[in-house]
């Protein structure tokens, strides 16, 4: 119990604390890939410490009564009960304390590789199916590098993965200028070659089991916002932002009117800005202190939890 | 497996263009322009394309006549709708360049980009 009490409070510092720190730095915006690092330490953090607290709340000590087990058997719901009816006495069963103190972190880590598994996995789903019929009715153009869709909405999007598409529809190529176009595609592509729709079902399974938690929230969205940052980025290095920048507004705005797919509160408004604005890239200096900081996080419930053995 | 479903967009395609049922044979005769396909492989990607609900089929006499379900326009549409979807889980699934946006953000963007125009591309405050 002693030891689940630090482990807890480190646990609530990331899961509350730490993301409005983030949040307030200027730093992210200026290394979006770093960020999406210090924001899934952060997750991986969060989840060790309660994996840890959970076996130290389950792990028999000298305090039997004060540990969770003891806990539960004084409430009389001494999971034991099964195992050793007849002994009848007053503590419970180490052999079940065990077992449970190994059982519930590896719970919790379980929930989370399971959420992340499940949502990598629906999002497979849902691609497989959308290409089933992209390549039965898209045209592929080997000069764009993408697949062309007879429609006349503007979209752009990518299908990443293994076999991965790049898509815009006849709309798009209609409405932006060829580099506006080639500056989309490249911003696609970087999606597609950043594996970028690991790290976001990573995000999203970590915010399926954590919820109400803030940290939770912040991560799914932020790894969205700072991917598309990413790919920004990239297609950056080929073309000037305003080009970059027009192209987002004159697709966001076609789309706009009727509202029909307007959910607001979206990635476009901030990076619009950050395309637009100063490119200042972060300082090596910092990114480097920012990098260990991402690797010093989860450890430090381990250290606090598992103190090197007094000599 | 790559192979099998370039060939079913290749039926499609033909069926779509020619905006009428058709016959294994015309299909076939019509890829042989181009290149050599055995009867037989088209015949069974035909009959794939059926048992997917892409084509359907009626009998001539001893051969099948088939045509799309549906046009590749609506197709089209089903797949932007799709693509478009404002679920969240979709959206993760297919990573879109810009998404929906409401008018007052719309207006707020177009005067960034008023204002980004009036300073010029390279300058901007330090």
């Amino acid at each position: 119990m002693s030891e689940a009490l630090p482990v807890l409070g480190y646990a609530a510092v990331l899961g509350v604390l730490a993301p409005r720190l983030v949040l307030r730095s200027a730093w992210p915006h200026r290394a979006p890939r770093l960020a999406v690092a210090v924001w899934h330490a952060l997750a991986a953090a969060f989840t060790l410490s309660v994996a840890l607290a959970a076996y130290h709340l389950a792990t028999p000590t000298e305090h039997l009564h004060a540990s969770f087990v003891g806990f539960l058997h004084s409430c009389g719901l001494g999971l034991d009960r099964g195992v050793d009816l007849g002994l009848g006495s007053g503590q419970p069963d180490p052999g079940t304390a065990g077992r449970l103190a190994g059982a519930l972190p590896a719970a919790v880590v379980g929930a989370v590789a399971l959420s992340i598994g499940g949502h990598a996995l629906r999002a497979w789903r849902v691609r497989a199916r959308h290409r089933a019929v992209l390549d039965m009715v898209g045209r592929r153009s080997a000069a764009l590098g993408a697949v062309v869709v007879a429609h006349g909405t503007p979209v752009a999007y990518c299908l990443p993965g293994r076999r991965a598409r790049v898509v815009v529809s006849e709309g798009t190529l209609e409405l932006l200028s060829p580099a506006q176009v080639d500056a989309v595609l490249e911003h696609e592509r970087a999606h597609v070659a950043g594996r970028h729709h690991l790290p976001q079902a990573a995000a999203d399974g970590f915010a399926a089991v954590f919820r109400a938690l803030p940290l939770a929230r912040h991560v799914r969205r932020q790894t969205a916002l700072l991917l598309e940052m990413a790919a920004d980025d990239r297609a950056l290095r080929r073309h000037p932002g305003g080009v970059l920048a027009t192209a987002m507004y004159e697709m966001a705005a076609c789309r706009a009117p009727g509202g029909a797919f307007a959910v607001g509160g979206g990635t476009v408004p901030v990076r619009l800005r950050r395309v637009l604005g100063p490119r200042r890239p972060a300082h090596p200096v910092l990114r480097g202190a920012v990098a260990a900081v991402a690797l010093a996080v989860p450890l430090v419930p381990l250290l606090v939890a598992c103190p090197p053995a007094p000599v | 497996m790559r192979r099998l479903g370039d060939l079913e967009a290749e039926i499609m395609d033909r069926l779509w263009k020619w905006d009428r049922p058709a016959t294994v044979r015309e299909v076939v005769d019509d890829i042989n322009k181009d290149r050599e396909l055995a009867y037989t492989t088209v015949m069974t990607v035909a009959n794939i394309l059926y048992q997917k609900g892409w084509l359907l089929r009626t009998k001539q006499g001893r051969a099948w006549l088939y045509t799309p379900v549906r046009s590749r326009e609506a197709y089209s549409a089903a797949l932007m709708e799709d693509a478009l979807g404002a679920s969240e889980d979709r959206s993760a699934a297919l990573a879109h360049f810009v998404e929906g946006m409401t008018d007052d953000e719309v207006a707020a963007l177009r005067k960034a980009l008023r204002d980004a125009g009036r300073r010029g591309d390279s300058r901007g405050p330090g």
